[in-house]
């Protein structure tokens, strides 16, 4: 088991009258190097499940593993994890808090200890994977930044670390169009190129749906589905059931196909869509 | 009906407003003349940055105007003394729900402006279960907040809004952080305030399906109006949007990207059953 966790359970205010269980005996893992959605509606533990794999939260019951050793409650350990996983949170650029863009990148490797020239390193690295133009920028205020830019400073924040895998919560929250398809296109470079596990939690598939291998689904703090993305978007009836929705284009492909159009309905990106129907027009021609 | 609609609720004249210390920093917004009539729900575009926020934020008289003025049903937003008056007229759901919620239990929260216009306790209670009823909240006026949906915080929001008997209501990407279920509560919420109750709507937003249910929309770019139409005319000229970085639809683009390949589509197309009826009925690939 690469990441997962086995029966885990997270129990909010345990022994109050409000206590509420977060996570019901989860049990998922995926492997190295794959790119995994997390999906399910408000609510549902997407989050708590995402600060476990990070040892953010003890388990109230059940384990977590990463790189086949079991998440333990040794101080040193979780360190080594946070290290080796590297968390976005929802709205990341809310937290930041240093004067430069490049003391912002800068903070976590200058807290492994590394000397000055390799943090230097670091920041760079991290810098050029998010595709800033890095003369410009570094030594501008985090807040003088378009919404885009800041986006991706967090993100190079946590690059900095050099995780082996990177965990980001509702990462195009606000992002204009342009924006959006950045940072898809980092996640897919970091994933395929950089050889990064990754895992996202939206709750919308537009275009992303078609960079992931699987697929997790949680509802009510229970996984109800996990699987591989075209097996799981195969049962659009169940994720509507929980208020879910496909790909826009899927539907799209869906009422084609209702109507006779030879298409096939795992289609979760414009580019596919498009290919898709040309090919099916032209064999209706022949 | 007519003579309603021509009843102005919010004016801006060659209106500016530049950040305090942003010298070198172009203005946010950079002389907008923009009225908004009573009944009109308007969607507001533009990438990251090109003032939508700032101009919402102005219209409410959270912002004061550097230059120009903003008239809310007749009152400057520089009058000091009548601004509770303008918020009144047009309230703000931001964009995350968490952000906006004050009080211990829903009805607190209804009634927390209602409670600053220093309104009789019987006039309150009337209003808040008024509002409760006409939003589906009244079996949760004695939760706490947090155990909420995120659907259900920002129609909280909003029926708070809607308990000052406003003329209008501002958005700034209330769904961006909702999932589909929550995303559609809100939006058909606010729909039927707009239809039955006439209300006027400035909903800001980076989704194009969203904006395709206004009856106008207006494109903001570094600061200045550069379109204003209906979301068929906007919407659907995938020219001016992707010129400006934006998007249209997801069929708008699909339908671009076919017939870059060589099929012959129609120009105005809007919603996926438009698409799926042309490439069901459409000539096939020449």
């Amino acid at each position: 088991m690469y990441i997962g966790t086995s029966k885990l359970t997270h129990t909010y205010w345990p022994g109050t009258p409000f206590a509420a269980d977060a996570l019901k005996n989860i049990s998922f893992s995926v492997g190295q190097g794959t790119f995994t959605l997390l999906i399910g509606p408000s609510g549902s533990g997407k989050t708590t499940l995402i600060q476990h794999l990070n040892g953010l939260l003890k388990p109230s019951a059940g384990e977590v593993y990463f790189d086949g050793k079991k998440i333990g409650p040794d101080k040193a350990a979780l360190l080594a994890l946070r290290r080796r996983v590297g968390l976005v949170f929802q709205m990341p650029e809310d937290q930041f808090f240093s004067e430069t863009v490049f003391d912002e990148i800068a903070y976590a490797p200058r807290n492994l200890g590394l000397d000055e020239k390799k943090v230097e390193e670091r920041v760079n690295r991290a810098v050029a994977q998010v595709g800033l133009e890095r003369s410009r920028l570094l030594d501008r205020h985090p807040f003088q930044l378009s919404a885009g830019q800041k986006r991706r400073v967090a993100i190079a924040s946590v690059l900095s670390l050099e995780p082996e895998v990177l965990i980001l919560d509702e990462p195009a929250a606000g992002l204009d169009p342009e924006g959006k398809g950045n940072l898809l296109n980092l996640l897919s470079s970091l994933n395929r190129a950089g050889k990064i596990t990754i895992m996202v939690s939206t709750h919308h598939l537009d275009e992303i749906a078609a960079l992931a291998d699987n697929l997790v689904v949680l509802n009510e703090g229970g996984l109800v589905m996990s699987g591989k993305t075209k097996e799981i978007l195969a049962r659009g009836a169940e994720l509507k059931e929980l208020g879910l929705a496909l790909p826009q284009v899927t539907g799209i492909m869906h009422e084609l196909a209702a109507r006779g159009l030879p298409v096939s309905t795992d289609i979760y990106s414009l580019s596919a869509a498009c290919d898709e129907i040309l090919q099916a027009k032209r064999a209706d021609q022949r | 009906m007519a003579a309603l609609k021509t009843e102005i609720i919010i004016e801006t004249r060659a209106l500016c407003y530049s950040y305090a210390g942003a010298e070198e920093v172009p203005p946010a917004v950079a002389g907008i003349d923009l009225k908004v009539s009573r009944g009109e729900y308007l969607a507001l575009l533009g990438v990251n940055g090109s003032g939508k926020t700032t101009l919402l934020k102005l219209l409410n008289a959270l912002l004061i105007p550097s230059q120009g003025e903003v008239l809310v049903k007749g009152i400057s937003t520089v009058e000091a003394e009548r601004v509770q008056l303008v918020r009144q007229a047009c309230g703000m759901i931001f964009q995350n729900p968490d952000n906006q919620i004050v009080a211990t239990t829903v009805e607190e929260d209804i009634a927390f402006g209602l409670e600053n216009m220093a309104l009789p306790a019987a006039e309150i209670r009337r209003r808040v279960d008024q509002v409760a009823g006409r939003l589906g909240l009244t079996h949760l006026l004695r939760q706490p907040p947090h155990l909420l949906s995120g659907g259900e915080k920002q129609r909280t929001a909003i029926a708070g809004i809607l308990a000052m008997q406003p003329a209008c209501i501002l958005m700034d990407e209330p769904t961006a952080m909702l999932d589909p279920a929550g995303r559609r509560d809100v939006l058909e919420t606010v729909k039927e305030l707009n239809k039955t109750e006439a209300l006027a709507v400035v909903h800001v937003t980076h989704n194009p399906a969203e904006a395709a249910e206004a009856n106008r929309i207006v494109v903001l770019e570094q600061g200045r109006i550069v379109a204003d139409g209906k979301p068929g005319e906007i919407l659907t000229d995938l020219k001016l949007l992707h010129g400006l970085k934006l998007q249209g639809t997801v069929a708008a683009e699909l339908a671009h990207l076919l017939r870059q390949r060589g099929l012959n589509l129609p120009t105005a197309i809007l919603q996926n059953r438009e698409l799926v009826e042309s490439l069901c009925i459409s000539e096939p690939v020449s």
